[in-house]
């Protein structure tokens, strides 16, 4: 008889090069915020961003097991789930700093970063903006016959916006391959979630649109990885979608302008113990897919491609003035 | 009180003028616009017309005088006005001082309660037109303020411009006008060196290069071609650029026909005759200047050329001129009186609108000399105001071909009116460039 | 109505010929799909398509919820990502609901992605007033959607164009929102078979005159053809110009008569103030053309008010054949 596998899933389920990028990304995901704010700090960067840090676990637990034809939406706190849907930080910092070789040519910016060609159909400004459009790339890819799946990433907030209930109830109406992925970090902007939302749980919601619904700790890597494995599982197999809510919690403001008149310096410390990083790198040590100079190793790459990105950025051309109405219309 | 007889300003820079003749005898009766004196300017030679009907007295400056501009040489009296001793300013002379302003300092400022602009005239404001009244009226040269308004409130709509222009006399440019024979006027200035052969513009003349003359000094041979219809050449009938063009060379060839090589230079209109000229003849030119030369793009203000050459009189001719110049101040209303005195045969303006509509069909530069210029092998650059109205500098920047270009900041249509020091510095360069011995 | 076809030439009402137009197109491409409210069985709220379904079936006709917002971001996610969605709003006025997916997202996504994606979809709104429908039923609000640069505002006036123009929005890689006047579903004109493109932002001069311009859109096109009709029997000769394309506009057919006739009247359905009307005046008066301008210009829009109930304050809210004629004739005698 064979004894039972206690690892956790992740570990059980990904090859450990999986695993040791995954730790990469995550690494990447928290430097290349650090670097935005401070290049947003050093003047470079202009407008505001909103930083996910403390969340990466969430952005790239969620995006394991998509391919480049896999689409997600993103939301404005959409850094991480950029970087792991597969985005290079170099484009990513040369849109930061308005340049022409940025992922939108200069025109998007922090709120509207997107790489199309990795399925990353972009962060959007707008609450719940992205909720119908990944219902919509979720209906492209039943109607065109794909095993596609679309990742409808938003924030707690916007389940309290009617496009969420719009959006949940056709996608179970038509059992489109959509899973709805509430990064749940308890604010929207200072409003709370016991403040504003009736239920307990987000995914209390799923129930009224007939949908599976799980919440689980959004800083446990493996959890959240367990989660969508499911939901992307059904989706695939034509089952309709999922609502998956990841608890987790974002260190800084909600974006550069915030003065934390809302949140306790205590509450912030001890989500700041639940380093979502920290902990995935200890578990990959503790089941040996690392060694500590192995995750050393990892941290450092991360840093060596945010300085290589941030260089690339600054001796990357502006657009031309003179084609400020380039890309409104197709060019014929 | 008899009416005073001044020296008038009659070009931009002026402060003297050489009195040249008196066309009416002391003691004798003239009408008021009648011809009364010619001055000479270091410009222009032009006729001053009398202020006044009366008889002529106090005759102050003689011909060959120098006087001062605006100093009082004669009075005319009324009929029945009694002649005494001349009034006491008349006394003011040749070398008279000019006339004494108060220069204030720069750092005073007229007290607040001198008014600084005239209060609005309430007869100013109360004229209401159309746009396309306006547009008609700035086209045909005549003051809105001529015709009634038939619309709402007195507005003057375009019809009511139409119905003015029918009623009002035929103008003399739309006169029938009889065709003369003959060859180009043709004349020379002698010098050391090639000469410089000189093509003039659309409605100007040779006298025209009197400033840009002045300017190259009295070295610099010249030979100056009036073309057809313009100056001292007969009036001659056109067809097109091509027939005009045919005469040009004709004129060009009987008179550089004692020279290898010459130098070419050319005004506008002129500019694209010496264009057409150096395609033909390149041979012979040893260099070519193009002052906004014409041919090279089909945008023209032709508004401006049919109302030079639909004027009557100076107050029509006036606003147009003006367009000439890289600002309206640079022109005064004695520069259109003298520029109006040559203009003054209705069958010359006649020639000359016929032109217009043979060379500028519809408002548009009906040829196209961009190819020659292309062609073209001997030194060559053009000079272009930036603030010219009348063709755009543009056409230069967009033309292909081995040529230099200086844009004239400050200048408009005419530079080599507006800077002629600096145009013939220019032109001078090219030439000197040209003569050294290889 | 003008637009009489001889009886030889095919002949088709406004709704058969848009929907003559949805199934070309969804016969020709498999991506073409119809989302919209009882747009299925119902066959719409205008008919308009009216047995789609059972040629195409559910999965390309689909019936949407009572989610103008969800509906409409579904239609651009979709368009996003391959798939060519006709979306049909039952009212105009619903896209209000749905602002935020129209003028938020389809329209931007392209230059907010730097070029780098499409959002081809095809909005059908019935617009308008005469039905008795009242206050949120009957608006005119093309206007609006000519404010927000990414998107492409049609108007179809005949069912020629309004074929031509859903086969055109379909082959046009942005979002183009067509408004259908409700008055003019059953209205009969000539429509040539087979697929053909009317040319998005092109305005077409249907009568030519001298004395007046009159640029009108949709349903206002045929009462001016009307009022110019009239006005010809008393010696006026107006030209008339079928606006077609609010966004992108046509300034050089509209500027070309001007220049013509020196006078320029606009009329539209919408409100007068902020609208099409004000749009083509500044754009005349900004213009060469405004040297030609023998008149001050003239708006005719929609009354100071939402679209009343009762029948004769709903006809006297909007421009009709007797105002038209009444302004163009003030115009030309110089009343005004």
């Amino acid at each position: 008889m064979t004894l039972p596998d206690n690892r956790p899933f992740a570990i059980r389920h990904f090859a450990p090069a999986a695993l040791r990028e995954a730790l990469k990304k995550m690494y990447l995901i928290r430097r290349f915020e650090e670097g935005a704010e401070d290049s947003y700090m050093r003047g470079l960067i202009h407008g505001t961003m909103h930083l996910s840090i403390g969340q990466e676990a969430s952005a790239m637990a969620t995006c394991m097991e998509l391919t480049d034809n896999d689409k997600i939406t993103s939301t404005h706190r959409g850094h991480g789930h950029c970087i792991a849907k597969g985005a290079e930080v170099g484009r990513m910092f040369a849109e930061f700093f308005g340049k022409e070789t940025g992922y939108c040519h200069g025109r998007g910016g922090s709120m509207h970063i997107a790489d199309v060609k990795t399925g990353n159909l972009g962060a959007n400004g707008i609450v719940g903006g992205g909720l119908p459009i990944a219902v919509g790339a979720a209906l492209s890819a039943k109607r065109l016959g794909k095993s596609d799946v679309t990742v409808c990433f938003f924030g707690d907030g916007a389940n309290n916006e009617g496009a969420f209930h719009e959006a949940l109830n056709m996608a179970a109406v038509w059992k489109l391959p959509v899973i709805f992925v509430c990064e749940n970090n308890g604010y929207g902007m200072s409003t709370s979630t016991a403040r504003s939302t009736a239920v307990t749980h987000i995914a209390d919601r799923a129930a009224a649109y007939a949908m599976p619904g799980v919440t689980v700790d959004g800083n446990d890597f493996s959890a959240v990885a367990f989660a969508m494995h499911t939901a992307i599982a059904r989706a695939r197999a034509g089952e309709g979608p999922s609502l998956v809510e990841n608890l987790t919690y974002r260190w800084r403001g909600h974006s550069k302008s915030d003065r934390n008149r809302y949140r306790s310096k205590d509450e912030i410390e001890d989500w700041m113990t639940r380093d979502p990083i920290a902990r995935f790198r200890a578990e990959l040590i503790a089941h040996g897919i690392l060694d500590e100079a192995g995750a050393e190793a990892v941290a450092a790459e991360a840093i060596a491609d945010v300085q290589a990105g941030i260089e690339f950025a600054r001796s990357s051309t502006a657009p031309s003035i003179s084609e400020v109405t380039r890309y409104v219309y197709a060019e014929v | 009180m008899p009416v005073e007889v001044i020296l008038p300003k009659v070009d931009m820079d002026m402060t003297h003028g050489t009195l040249a003749v008196w066309h009416v005898a002391e003691g004798e009766m003239v009408q008021k616009g009648a011809a009364l004196f010619d001055i000479e300017t270091d410009k222009a030679a032009m006729e001053v017309e009398a202020p006044a009907s009366g008889s002529l007295h106090h005759i102050t400056a003689q011909p060959g005088d120098k006087v001062a501009v605006g100093t009082i040489v004669a009075w005319l009296y009324a009929k029945d006005e009694a002649v005494g001793a001349a009034p006491l300013t008349a006394a003011a002379k040749q070398d008279a001082p000019p006339p004494v302003t108060v220069a204030l300092p720069a750092d005073i400022t007229p007290p607040l309660s001198a008014p600084s602009f005239p209060p609005p005239q309430a007869e100013a404001l109360a004229q209401r037109a159309t746009p396309s009244a306006r547009h008609a009226a700035r086209s045909a040269g005549i003051a809105l303020e001529r015709v009634r308004g038939s619309g709402p409130l007195g507005r003057v709509q375009r019809d009511d411009v139409t119905a003015f222009l029918q009623s009002a006399p035929q103008t003399p440019a739309t006169a029938p006008w009889v065709p003369q024979s003959g060859p180009l006027h043709i004349s020379r200035r002698k010098g050391q060196g090639l000469p410089l052969v000189l093509f003039h513009g659309f409605t100007a003349d040779s006298q025209s290069w009197a400033p840009l003359e002045k300017a190259l000094g009295p070295q610099q041979p010249l030979i100056r071609i009036d073309l057809p219809g313009h100056g001292k050449s007969p009036r001659r009938r056109i067809a097109g650029f091509a027939e005009l063009a045919r005469m040009v060379v004709e004129a060009f060839d009987e008179a550089t026909r004692e020279h290898d090589k010459v130098h070419l230079l050319g005004h506008s209109l002129g500019g694209a005759m010496a264009l057409a000229l150096a395609d033909i003849r390149g041979r012979k030119l040893a260099s070519l200047s193009l002052i906004s030369p014409a041919g090279l793009g089909p945008e023209v203000d032709a508004d401006a050329l049919a109302g030079i050459v639909r004027a009557s009189r100076a107050e029509s001719l006036a606003p147009w001129l003006r367009r000439l110049t890289a600002t309206p101040d640079g022109i005064s209303d004695d520069y259109a009186r003298a520029a109006m005195a040559p203009r003054k045969d209705p069958a010359m303006r006649a020639a000359q609108a016929d032109m217009t509509a043979a060379l500028f069909p519809d408002g548009v530069q009906a040829f196209d000399l961009r190819p020659a210029l292309q062609r073209i092998e001997a030194p060559t650059q053009i000079l272009w105001g930036r603030q010219d109205h009348i063709l755009p500098y543009r056409h230069a920047l967009a033309a292909d071909g081995d040529f230099a270009i200086h844009l004239l900041k400050g200048a408009g249509h005419i530079p080599q009116i507006e800077c002629p020091d600096r145009v013939a510095r220019i032109v001078q360069r090219l030439i000197a460039g040209c003569d050294a011995p290889v | 109505m003008n637009a009489q076809a001889p009886t030889d030439l095919r002949t088709l009402s406004y709704a058969e010929a848009i929907r003559e137009a949805m199934a070309i197109a969804m016969e020709a491409d498999p991506t073409v799909i119809l989302m919209g409210e009882d747009i299925g069985v119902y066959g719409g709220a205008f008919q308009v398509t009216l047995d789609l379904i059972d040629r195409f079936g559910p999965d390309r006709v689909m019936d949407t919820p009572i989610s103008e917002l969800g509906g409409a971001g579904v239609a651009v996610g979709a368009a996003l990502t391959g798939l060519k969605p006709i979306f049909e709003f039952q009212f105009s006025d619903f896209a209000m609901l749905a602002m935020e997916q129209i003028v938020n997202q389809a329209a931007k996504l392209r230059y907010m992605l730097g070029g780098e994606a499409s959002v081809p979809v095809v909005f059908r709104l019935p617009a308008g007033s005469g039905t008795g429908a009242a206050a949120q039923h009957s608006q005119s609000i093309e206007a609006w959607f000519g404010h927000v640069p990414g998107l492409k505002v049609l108007q179809p006036a005949t069912p020629e164009d309004a074929k031509g123009m859903l086969l055109a929005a379909l082959a046009d890689p942005d979002p183009v929102m067509i408004f259908e006047h409700k008055l003019l579903y059953k209205m009969k004109g000539h429509v040539p078979a087979g697929s053909y493109l009317t040319p998005i932002g092109k305005a077409l001069l249907r009568r030519a005159g001298t004395d007046v311009t009159i640029v009108a859109g949709s349903i206002m096109l045929h009462r001016a053809l009307e009022a110019a009709e009239k006005l010809a029997a008393e010696g006026i000769s107006a030209e008339v110009i079928d606006l077609r394309s609010i966004r992108p506009i046509d300034h050089e057919t509209i500027l070309a008569s001007v220049r013509k006739t020196g006078r320029l009247m606009v009329v539209y359905e919408g409100v007068k103030a902020f609208g099409v009307g004000a749009e083509i005046s500044a754009m005349v008066a900004e213009s060469d053309a405004f040297d030609y301008l023998d008149a001050p210009i003239l708006r005719l829009g929609g009354a100071d008010a939402p679209v009343p109930y009762n029948p004769d304050l709903e006809r006297a809210s909007v421009p009709q054949v007797d105002t038209i004629e009444a302004a163009a004739r003030r115009l030309v005698r110089r009343e005004v």
